[in-house]
């Protein structure tokens, strides 16, 4: 996998996540992609030894952003970078956008709001309104919402927004010709189940990678069969692809 | 702008069973897809795709993948659509250049059988046999358990492609004596080594995260070790690899005794072209040929 040095635009703190913003004079990137990214890989460090995959947050006048939250070594030296970081060219398939839809809801769990915001942006670019909802533990992750105007917020335990989970905040999906959502697993299977088969229903996964490009095989997630790669034939997936 | 100078051109090629290949560097099997060929191109001496099983195997179920200090544990399962399949879509991995394919059954039948259908195939070059899988036959011990499983596998797929350069991949554990029966049933060639079995585990949910094969650049030492001790003790040619990450790696495994060295994880987290442009450097540096390398420790 070819890795290029960027140089990091801008840091910024959304509560407990990071938003890290690099120059990237490339194209390929769009909503629901990905790129591996690390804080420096062989010879400067051999641990970690994995680059990391993160959706795109948003993308504008040739300046890439990434959302994460420090869970690692990872993310911490990933946190702590000066100058540069280290990603691959953009990856993965992401989201289809159909103006024919009209309407969209898009929901987000913790981290997996990170996508939303580029999606929402190139939504509002084809004319398509959109109703944002996020979920989160507790109002310390919540505060990435502050970045989404007129988001519906839920927390699990209640210190912000509404008690309980982005289904909570969410009122009938059915009524959404398009639903887009990120997240972890258990909450895509809870969209996906809330949001019926009508439409168009995507959901993007985070699954661990090891390499991105569809050589390990270590990414996969269920389907009708067996499993596919999350980082090729995803991470954005139609909803009733999905065997969960 | 600094131009770099491309001095005296280096010969990278090397022998193996009778072919010529333009570099000594091979995928490691079950590390490049198709998806990521680009990558390959100009690059490796010959290309080995995932290893292929008689019937479609969907694989393991996640979480498949866990990275640790220097390295990663993976437990994929062998998941492939099955060796028809597989061959109708070889020829995607055609690059110009030799394709070694790489088999895994449960029985030694199997595996002869694999092989028959398999060395019948022009486009096959040469066929690595996947012996670290379970044979079902044996209580689930691996084919390469001891010198006995693996004489009777080999010599099966030695009779079921008798022309078809046979190449035997060993793990570590008793490789010595594993191929010195390979070499002795008929492989023409050995693969040293295989992942070496490992397990992480989440201390937060308390549950086994992945059991499977370390990888990895971790793995190294253990490897070279093992391509020298194996170089000492059989006269075929060695495919060597565990770890390789750069090309100081490349020679480190060639002067322990390998002929041709495979690349497998570090094509991750690395382009290979940078691990062969580094290998090349080595050689302008030390005034040799690739081939020259080849057990040449002092």
């Amino acid at each position: 996998m070819k890795f290029y040095t960027v140089e990091i635009e801008a840091r910024r703190r959304l509560g407990a996540y990071t938003l890290l913003s690099y120059r990237w004079p490339g194209d390929g990137i769009e909503a629901g992609r990905f790129v591996m990214a690390r804080a420096a890989g062989y010879p400067v460090t051999l641990d970690p030894f994995l680059a990391r995959p993160f959706s795109f947050y948003d993308f504008e006048g040739g300046v890439a952003s990434l959302l994460f939250e420090v869970r690692g070594r990872g993310t911490a030296l990933l946190d702590r970078a000066r100058e540069t970081i280290e990603v691959t060219a953009p990856l993965g398939k992401g989201f289809e956008i159909d103006a024919s839809t009209g309407r969209a809801a898009l929901l987000g769990g913790g981290i997996g709001v990170a996508p939303l915001k580029i999606l929402g942006r190139e939504l509002a670019s084809r004319g398509i309104d959109h109703d944002v909802f996020l979920g989160f533990l507790d109002a310390k992750t919540a505060a990435v919402a502050d970045d989404f105007p007129g988001a519906s917020v839920a927390t699990m335990d209640g210190s912000a927004g509404t008690r309980g989970t982005v289904l909570d905040a969410a009122p009938d999906l059915l009524g959404y010709p398009a639903v887009y959502a990120c997240g972890p697993n258990a909450m895509l299977a809870a969209v996906k189940g809330a949001a019926g088969q009508d439409g168009l229903r995507q959901l993007s996964v985070e699954e661990r990678m090891g390499c991105g490009n569809g050589s390990c095989n270590g990414c996969v997630v269920p389907v009708d069969g067996g499993y596919v790669r999350s980082c090729v034939e995803g991470p954005v997936f139609r909803a009733e692809v999905l065997a969960w | 702008m600094v131009v770099r100078e491309r001095a005296t051109e280096v010969d990278l090629t090397v022998e193996l069973c009778g072919m010529t290949l333009n570099t000594p560097l091979v995928p490691a099997s079950g590390t490049l897809a198709k998806e990521a060929l680009g990558e390959a191109e100009g690059v490796y001496g010959a290309i080995l795709p995932k290893t292929t099983t008689p019937r479609a195997r969907a694989g393991n179920p996640p979480p498949r993948v866990a990275e640790t200090p220097a390295g990663m544990v993976n437990s994929i399962g062998l998941q492939n659509p099955g060796v028809e399949r597989f061959m109708e879509d070889l020829d995607a991995f055609d690059l110009g250049v030799p394709i070694f394919v790489s088999v895994a059954g449960e029985t030694v039948r199997d595996f002869a059988d694999l092989c028959e259908r398999v060395a019948g195939d022009d486009r096959v070059a040469a066929i690595e046999l996947n012996l670290s899988c379970p044979n079902v036959e044996h209580g689930g011990l691996t084919f390469c358990a001891g010198p006995a499983a693996v004489e009777e596998v080999v010599g099966a797929c030695r009779a079921a492609a008798p022309t078809k350069p046979l190449f035997a991949k060993l793990t570590h554990e008793g490789v010595v004596g594993n191929a010195r029966a390979a070499e002795g049933a008929g492989a023409d060639a050995l693969t040293v080594m295989n992942t070496i079995p490992a397990l992480t585990i989440d201390a937060k949910k308390r549950s086994i995260l992945v059991r499977g094969g370390l990888s990895g650049p971790a793995v190294k030492p253990v490897a070279l070790k093992a391509v020298y001790d194996v170089a000492r003790t059989v006269e075929v040619p060695i495919l060597g690899g565990g770890g390789v990450t750069s090309g100081v790696d490349v020679a480190e495994f060639m002067l322990a005794g390998a002929t041709v060295v495979q690349v497998g994880t570090a094509s991750f987290v690395r382009d290979p072209a940078e691990i062969l442009a580094e290998f090349s450097d080595y050689l302008r540096e030390a005034g040799t040929a690739a081939a020259n390398l080849t057990g040449a420790l002092e």
